[in-house]
């Protein structure tokens, strides 16, 4: 049997090599190439080429926990990169922005949720799927587009900063929501039990930064790396106990670190850990994926890749005005904030985990189609970026 | 010259240096250290990438930069110790007195108390000049004397 784990593992990762240099020359993200590479090698459909068995891939626990990994280390980085700094700077703006982006694409999946039948709860889920950006994907963009030096990343990036801590919020209350059995009184303890748990998190990150400054000095990168990680999947895992989200006390765990001295050392040390963890997790989420199930979700799929690419660029071209750009500029920053990605999957893992009625089939299936879509369509249409100004007539005077 | 810094999720910090108006480099520094420049002539022009460096490029560059390695002659400053003596290099200037006085005219020795060991002109160096050799300006004059000839020779010169 191990020996089965290993070399299963083995064509796993190969796969993922394989996808990611692929992925690389065709100058697009890693993340959608990732997942299709579980579609093929997992064991739903397409199981074979002709008489070569596609099904390469059949031991799911292993590579779940990696997956898990992938999540706590993506939401632990995501805490890391949490700078008050960009908050207190300009938070104004940040709120305007943050906030138009919200009330337009959460309440556009809202409303998709609710008029494909779905329950609160389930509704609740397509909403958090197609709200949030993602940052891997866009960020990545912005630097290959050249953006990154143009005043429009500004706003991009600062919906993003808004968004992260927003997902964080989010991702605590759905889980408490989502994991409690049932009645309204279970589902309130839980809430309670989880946010008891995170605020005495929030209490040592926020104070403890001395302490965590001193634990975490370590001569070499080997065991600094090691207490990192270890600390941190201790504590995730402690949440998960306390029934807590795992993905939300990783990132406090982030903000813990996010103002000692560590944070480059943790960049150095602990990155290729989170990029191994993440390709591993992107690719569970593929082999967890039943393609048949698509075609029942191509209803949904198509009616929110075309409401929420609109309600995306809507509210980035306004959140764009309010940071005072012209209408070229404005106009990016909603193109710019079409990619969905990473947070979409996280959410989507929490589905399935649930497991229960749409939570375990559809919704899962729609957020990984949705996904790859929408990976692909924003990074082409931030191509497209200036044309679609030109239909938006001339730009007006700058103000920057 | 203002120097705008900030902070880049995920990616590092960027930085942007005015350049005079509108025109600002954006230099992008990485985590890992690679430095991506960028120049964007004005606020509504697109900056343009003009070049990437890893980061041990990027330290060495700037040492250049800095002028760490060769530091471009100020002609004000250069000084060689010569016991109590010491060298100037002085351009002549626009307007100067002795603009298109020959040394003897200028009797710079008698007058200042620096002889002029040599006198440069464009990528010429014409050493010990004979003395109906005619000063223009722009030429930069090698002069020898105590530091006090030298400053009547900068009064002089500078009219």
């Amino acid at each position: 049997m191990a020996e089965q784990v290993l070399v299963e593992v083995g064509i796993a990762l190969t796969a993922l090599a394989v996808g990611g240099a692929l992925a690389a020359r065709a100058n697009q993200s890693v993340i959608p190439v990732y997942i299709l590479v579980g579609i093929l090698v997992g064991p739903n459909p397409p199981t074979e080429v002709g008489p070569v068995s596609l099904t390469l891939v059949e031991n799911r626990e292993f590579i779940d926990v990696l997956a898990e990994l992938g999540v706590v280390f993506l939401l632990f980085f995501l805490g890391l990169e949490f700078s008050l700094e960009r908050l207190v700077e300009g938070w104004d703006r940040l709120v305007g922005i943050g906030t138009v982006d919200f009330v337009a694409n959460f309440g556009a999946g809202v409303a998709l949720g609710l008029a494909f039948g779905f329950s609160p709860v389930e509704t609740l889920f397509v909403a958090g799927v197609v709200y949030i950006s993602s940052s891997a994907v866009i960020t990545k963009s912005l630097i290959d587009r050249g953006w990154i030096a143009n005043p429009e990343s500004e706003a991009i990036l600062g919906t993003l900063v808004f968004e992260d801590i927003l997902i964080a919020v989010y991702l605590a209350v759905l889980s408490a929501v989502a994991l409690g059995s049932g009645g309204v009184e279970e589902a309130a303890t839980s809430v309670a039990a989880s946010f008891a748990f995170l605020g005495a998190l929030t209490l040592i990150a926020w104070y403890g930064t001395e302490y965590v400054e001193r634990l975490f000095s370590a001569d070499s990168d080997e065991l600094f790396m090691l207490r990192v990680v270890g600390v941190t999947t201790l504590v995730a895992g402690a949440a998960l106990l306390a029934g807590a989200s795992e993905a939300v006390a990783a990132f406090f765990v982030g903000t813990a670190f996010s103002s000692t001295d560590h944070v480059h050392r943790i960049e150095d040390a602990v990155s290729p850990v989170r990029d191994l963890f993440a390709a591993v997790f992107f690719l569970s989420i593929g082999l967890g994926t039943d393609v048949t199930l698509l075609p029942e979700v191509a209803g949904l799929l198509l009616a929110a890749v075309v409401v929420t690419t609109l309600t995306k660029l809507a509210s980035g071209t306004a959140g764009g005005f309010l940071y005072g750009l012209n209408r070229r500029r404005a106009i990016r920053v909603g193109v710019g904030l079409v990619p969905r990605g990473e947070f979409s999957l996280i959410i989507a893992a929490l589905a399935t985990s649930v497991g229960t009625g749409a939570l375990g089939t559809t919704i899962p299936a729609f957020a990984v189609g949705y996904v790859l879509v929408m990976s692909i369509l924003g990074t082409v249409l931030m191509g497209y970026a200036d044309s679609l100004t030109a239909y938006a007539g001339e730009s007006g005077p700058s103000l920057r | 010259m203002t120097v705008y810094e900030t902070d880049v999720p995920g990616v590092g910090r960027k930085f942007e240096y005015e350049l005079g108006g509108e025109d600002r480099l954006v230099v992008l520094i990485h985590h890992d250290g690679k430095r991506e420049v960028f120049r964007r002539p004005s606020a509504d022009a697109d900056g343009t990438k003009l070049f990437e460096l890893s980061d041990k490029q990027a330290r060495e560059f700037g040492t250049i930069l800095e002028g760490a390695y060769f530091q471009p002659v100020d002609l004000d400053r250069v000084e060689v110790p010569l016991g109590e003596s010491i060298i100037e290099w002085t351009e002549l200037p626009e307007g100067s007195p002795l603009d298109g006085e020959s040394l003897r005219e200028a009797d710079l020795r008698q007058r200042t108390g620096v002889s002029v060991m040599a006198v440069q002109r464009g990528e010429e160096t014409l050493a010990n000049p004979e003395s109906d050799f005619e000063l223009t300006a722009g030429d930069i004059l090698v002069t020898i004397g105590t530091r006090d000839e030298q400053g009547e020779f900068d009064d002089l010169i500078s009219g």
